[in-house]
């Protein structure tokens, strides 16, 4: 039997070049929200069993705002936003706004004296300025669901080292009110003290005390 | 937030500060949402919880366990029931999550945004004069038009943040937080 035409030939399924195969592997997983959009691409890790539709290798992602530059980078940077936001919303549903991410970390955010919340970019290159976004409630709560919705995805079958959410302590709870109204309980206690001490120094002593008739009877005694 | 890790803190029971607050924002979610009561009920059952509470009076009975409320039910309320109500409100908020967004938005014109915001104050003022004790300092804070202002937008701005699958852990840990 004569072999078959090169156009007649089965050809197969996944083809043998590797790269040709990530290629064809290449999952998308998008999360939208009203005001942004979180795209994440990668590829299963196939050394480790994990399905076709699923996402074990971060490749890259991409973030976008309504009006506002687009964000991009690699699987550390998507991780270091989730370290920071989601966090942050934790402590926030607590009434507590605090800095989280600090000078060295490439994300961080804190609360705006706006009222809003500031995101803050900073990229590895030197020179780069870093990039500030300001949210309002609204677009972080958008934020804070593109980023659970992408934790929770089925399809991202990676391992995140987030933080567990953990109940506040009574001291982290105490910065829910400014400085001034948590020093004025002890620094009013202190002047009431001060006060009732200058008042104690200005009153005349009271007299001493005169002498008992026992005491020269005892004398004479001895 | 990591799945496989078991926190320490569950099967904790909720202290009374995060009864008071688990029992505002359901209040809250009612307050947005006219037929939230019985939206209450039907979650209920879509989420599986038909054995810890077969009707709307099992429902409202553990939510009296508030401190806050008229008639308060003493004893304790088990862990199993508190995630359960947490769990509904999660998804409360995730079905209502276009209103509280819109509640908290800074794009919205400000005489829309403040209309809405009265019409959830008087909603909410209503609810709260019907079921709670009016004696207590923090039912009355809340009446306040002014003071309650913050502690109002505290309450959307925690339902938008916790709303849906992702929020639980979130409320679950802040309902949990020390005594201030």
């Amino acid at each position: 039997m004569p072999p078959p035409e090169e156009s007649e030939r089965p050809r197969p399924l996944i083809p043998a070049n590797p790269m040709l195969q990530s290629a064809l592997m290449k999952q998308t997983l998008r999360h939208d929200q009203l005001s942004c959009r979180l795209q994440v691409d990668g590829v299963p890790d196939v050394s480790a069993g994990q399905a076709a539709d699923a996402v074990g290798i971060i490749t890259g992602w991409r973030l976008q705002w309504v009006g506002r530059p687009e964000l991009e980078g690699e699987r550390e940077h998507l991780l270091a936003l989730m370290e920071v936001v989601l966090p942050y919303a934790r402590h926030l549903i607590s009434g507590v706004g605090r800095r989280f991410g600090g000078e060295e970390r490439p994300v961080q955010i804190e609360p705006d004296s706006g009222g809003g919340h500031r995101l803050e970019l900073r990229s590895r290159q030197s020179g780069n300025p870093s990039l500030v976004v300001q949210l309002d409630d609204a677009e972080l709560a958008d934020l804070v669901r593109v980023l659970d919705d992408l934790r929770l995805d089925p399809r991202l079958q990676l391992s995140l080292a987030l933080p567990q959410p953990l109940p506040l302590r009574q001291r982290e709870l105490a910065e829910r009110l400014p400085l001034q109204r948590r020093l004025a309980a002890p620094v009013g206690g202190l002047a009431a003290l001060a006060a009732a001490a200058c008042l104690a120094l200005i009153l005349p002593p009271p007299p001493a005390p005169a002498p008992t008739p026992s005491a020269p009877a005892a004398a004479v005694k001895r | 937030m990591t799945q496989a890790s078991s926190p320490a803190h569950l099967g904790h029971p909720l202290p009374r500060r995060g009864l008071e607050r688990l029992d505002l924002l359901l209040l809250s979610l009612e307050a947005l949402d006219l037929n939230g009561g019985e939206a209450m009920v039907w979650m209920s059952e879509q989420l599986g919880f038909s054995e810890l509470f077969p009707n709307r009076v099992e429902l409202w009975k553990r939510r009296c366990h508030n401190p806050l409320r008229r008639a308060c039910r003493r004893g304790p309320i088990s862990a199993i029931e508190t995630d359960a109500l947490i769990r509904i409100l999660c998804q409360m908020a995730d079905r209502l999550y276009p209103m509280l967004r819109t509640l908290l938005s800074t794009s919205e014109a400000p005489e829309l945004l403040a209309q809405r915001w009265q019409l959830f104050q008087d909603r909410l003022a209503e609810l709260i004069r019907e079921r709670m004790n009016p004696r207590r300092s923090g039912v009355q804070q809340l009446l306040d038009p002014a003071m309650g202002a913050a502690e109002r937008r505290q309450m959307v701005r925690s339902l938008s943040l916790a709303a849906g699958e992702g929020g639980f852990e979130r409320l679950r840990a802040s309902l949990l937080d020390a005594a201030a």
